[in-house]
């Protein structure tokens, strides 16, 4: 009894000494400061930035977790058994869940050797799930639907699949080999096309007929006609387009006298949940952003030409000619609080096929876009973009042949349920038909000719993609974006001085 | 506070008082100590353990890369020797660091967390003002609130482009360019959290106000036949007589700060801008814990905080005995 009592004792000490001194709930009396008595509740990522895409992964159907454990299914004798792990993506919806159900009750049939099973983690915990199964040598055959960003987080624990393509005959030429080259990283072939989200200038031809401009062109190789003269598609015209398309209170455009830049109702360009990457790679070209093989030896290597990309990004917002929305300008209500172009209040945007998830209110309010291709970059070519879903074999999978059977049934036949269900656009150019004729009944102002134009876009992939693995990525990646917020939201920044200090920071952090 | 211990310590039965209690208070004794048992259990599972586990953690080399949990080698104090010369927490000649961030924060913001809710208290208790519960039901709706949802609606306020305040004072005619950026200004970024802050100061309004309907009238009585002003009645018979009301603000009040956290995650997306300027330590904390997912030194940091706020706390009390008035007691 006497430990009890002293036990307790201490426990009340201890409670009270916890409660004192900052452990506690919040009574604060004062609530001046008190927000910071406030349970720092979210453990997950702080709120999306206005800049930053709607979720981590450019799946356009939005993960949602899960709210009972899946039940996994035995493995049976005699069999090889092949787990596939879904979570890091999409893929964790109810209906997607029973179309995967579907596919994997369709493979099992169709195959006598392996059995594949099914793992559904909720998106929320299934990095954390994942880490811990990788770690303990426990790890899933097959990881997917996953995007660039969820395959890096887990970087080096991808098979290089380029000998079981090879052994196993899988023809892929079916694919674009641009696409191809795409999953080609310093860790081997990583993965084949699947899901991809190619992107496109998305155009309001209401406002250009209402400044007297032509529209985007609509074919790679086309050139635009301004002022009765053809120019190249490039960062020059569109600058030009934008400013004019940028309108004042007063009707005012941003290239006439009499403008004012304090007083926008109408912007001419918006990169739409562009992450900084993303604006360098559009208007510099992929590029590899840094350079060495172990810690201590990387060096950051942004190219010149995002550096001037993001000269080019502030001046766009900050400088006297504005044509692109500051951060609190896009934040604002008026312009959709982030979603710009679905405000219909900006001319063009330059996003990728996931962004027809989020243009309803721009519909229902009577708008209507059409689609323009990617420009050419600062190097003299289309400087395009592919977000990309696909599937990848954990490297420690003890089947990598098996493994590879599965991977290539879901790419193919599979993708046939899959792809509707994950509403993403197929990486083989002859089943994109019935995603296009789903994307028509939401939008069915938008010409053939405007959904060509993604089509198209599958052969300017950017590679490296502008998501490419980086040293301490988290940290970095949150360095990038702490830079874009910055440009974002500061009037009159030493620019210079930033961008150097960006560059001192990620030498850093990448040798952490 | 110490001496409160103390004197719970001695509030509590030792094994020869309880073995003298009577049958009756032992049971009352036992069926407390059930009753508190989920409390208990909570506290075990979801507190001590949790802390103790931190404490363990930084000691260790645990953290995430690329996906991958390391293997959690023994690292002696390295994590605390990082701790000390580590610029994002330690101010260098350009970057401001995150513990100075919170303090210059909290230099700014506790008086006015402190002495506005006092002040507004004192008005609320005046005897001449018409409709008081009106008024304390008013002061006071912002509390119930929900935090992030005002923050949310301040963020909009705030807003440099779309926010009324900005709009109102362009009408008045001020020009654009002279418009503060409020969250986005490193000059104006520290007023505006604190201008959120004094939306929520009800709460310490009430019980500033609690605190001053306690105070005897007699004192008061006695002050007006000695002559005194209200101002002389105010600092020698009222502020005394509340001191250990304000004291408790005080108290809550540094350690909240210490912890500053949700608005610069929430307005200004947690990345430290303007400038820097919003990288509060708490924030470094909780990136480097959940974002950053290096566990270890999140621990470090989370146990060098909890030191300080001890520290400070304890500083904090020391002082009270030259301030702070405990009717009965012959300070």
């Amino acid at each position: 009894m006497k430990k009890l009592l002293y036990v307790l004792s201490l426990l009340v000490i201890a409670s009270l000494v916890l409660t004192a001194c900052g452990g506690g709930q919040p009574t604060a009396a004062t609530q001046p400061p008190a927000q910071a008595t406030e349970p720092p509740a979210e453990a997950t990522e702080p709120p999306a930035e206005a800049t930053e895409p709607p979720a981590g992964e450019p799946t356009a159907v939005p993960p949602s977790p899960t709210l009972t454990p899946y039940p996994v299914a035995e493995c049976q004798g005699g069999k090889v058994c092949i787990r596939w792990f879904v979570g890091l993506g999409t893929g964790t919806d109810a209906p997607q869940i029973k179309t995967q159900e579907e596919v994997v009750a369709d493979f099992n049939a169709s195959q006598s050797e392996i059995q594949l099973i099914l793992e559904i983690i909720p998106y929320n915990s299934a990095r954390d799930t994942l880490s811990t199964q990788i770690a303990s040598g426990a790890g899933p055959d097959i990881v997917g639907p996953v995007g660039w960003g969820g395959s890096n987080d887990f970087y080096g624990q991808w098979l290089d699949i380029g000998s079981q393509i090879a052994e196993s005959g899988f023809d892929i030429s079916i694919f674009d080999p641009a696409l191809i080259k795409f999953y080609q990283t310093e860790e081997g072939q990583v993965g084949l096309p699947f899901a991809v989200f190619p992107g496109a200038m998305y155009f309001v031809p209401a406002m250009f007929d209402e400044a007297g401009l032509a529209y985007p062109p609509q074919k790679y190789g086309e050139k635009y006609v301004l002022d009765g003269a053809e120019v190249d598609w490039n960062w020059e015209t569109i600058t030009e387009l934008a400013r004019r398309l940028t309108v004042d209170v007063n009707g005012f455009d941003a290239t006439q006298d009499g403008f004012d830049p304090t007083k926008i109702v109408q912007v001419g360009y918006n990169p739409q949940w562009q992450s900084i990457q993303s604006v360098g790679t559009f208007y510099g070209g992929a590029e590899i952003l840094y350079t060495g093989d172990a810690k201590g030896s990387y060096q950051s290597t942004i190219p010149d030409s995002w550096k001037e990309a993001y000269q080019w990004y502030y001046d766009g917002m900050w400088g006297e000619k504005p044509f692109i929305a500051t951060g609190p300008l896009s934040g604002s209500p008026e312009f959709g609080a982030g979603n710009v172009f679905n405000s219909g209040k900006a001319a063009m945007g330059l996003t990728q096929t996931w962004y027809t998830c989020c243009l309803g209110d721009f519909r229902d309010a009577g708008n209507e876009f059409q689609l323009g291709i990617q420009p050419i970059g600062a190097n003299g070519e289309v400087a395009g973009r592919v977000d990309a879903d696909t599937f990848r074999i954990w490297k420690g999978t003890k089947n990598p042949n098996a493994a590879f059977t599965v991977l290539a049934y879901l790419i193919t036949t599979g993708a046939d349920k899959l792809l509707p269900v994950y509403g993403a656009m197929p990486a083989v150019p002859s089943k994109t038909q019935a995603f296009f004729d789903q994307k028509s009944k939401d939008y069915p102002f938008v010409t053939k000719e405007s959904w060509d134009v993604f089509v198209q876009g599958l052969a300017y992939p950017d590679a490296p993609t502008s998501e490419q693995y980086l040293p301490n990525s988290i940290k970095a990646n949150a360095r990038f974006a702490t830079f874009m917020n910055l440009l974002n939201n500061t009037p009159d920044l030493d620019f210079d001085t930033e961008y150097q200090k960006l560059v001192d920071d990620l030498n850093s952090i990448y040798n952490e | 506070m110490f001496e409160e211990l103390s004197n719970i310590r001695k509030a509590l039965p030792t094994l020869r008082s309880f073995r003298n209690l009577s049958p009756l208070a032992r049971r009352e004794f036992r069926l407390g100590i059930l009753f508190l048992s989920p409390w208990i259990i909570g506290f075990l599972a979801f507190t001590l353990l949790p802390m103790l586990a931190t404490l363990f953690f930084s000691f260790l080399n645990l953290r995430i890369t690329d996906g991958i949990l390391s293997t959690p080698d023994f690292a002696g104090l390295e994590n605390y020797k990082q701790l000390f010369k580590d610029p994002q927490i330690w101010s260098t000649a350009t970057t401001p660091g995150s513990l100075w961030i919170t303090i210059k924060f909290g230099l700014i913001a506790l008086p006015i967390g402190i002495f506005l809710p006092l002040g507004i208290a004192v008005l609320m208790n005046n005897k001449r003002l018409k409709g008081p519960f009106f008024f304390r039901s008013m002061f006071y709706m912002p509390y119930i609130v929900p935090f992030v949802a005002a923050v949310f609606l301040w963020g909009g306020m705030l807003n440099s482009e779309s926010g009324w305040i900005n709009r109102s004072l362009l009408s008045l005619g001020i020009p654009k360019e002279s418009l503060p950026l409020w969250v986005n200004d490193v000059n104006w970024v520290y007023p505006s959290y604190v201008i959120m802050g004094i939306w929520g100061i009800g709460n310490a309004m009430l019980i500033m106000l609690a605190g001053l309907q306690g105070v005897p009238t007699e004192l008061y009585d006695a002050a007006t036949v000695d002559g005194a002003n209200s101002w002389q009645t105010f600092w020698k018979v009222t502020f005394p007589m509340i001191s250990p009301v304000i004291f408790y603000n005080v108290v809550l009040s540094v350690v909240g700060l210490f912890q500053y956290f949700l608005v610069p995650l929430v307005v200004n997306f947690g990345n430290g801008n303007p400038g820097g300027a919003t990288y509060f330590y708490n924030l470094y904390l909780y990136k480097t814990f959940f974002t950053f997912q290096n566990m270890s030194y999140g621990s470090a940091l989370a146990w060098f905080l909890f030191a300080v706020i001890l520290l400070v706390t304890i500083v904090l009390f020391s002082t009270a005995k030259y301030w702070v008035y405990y009717a009965g007691e012959s300070r």
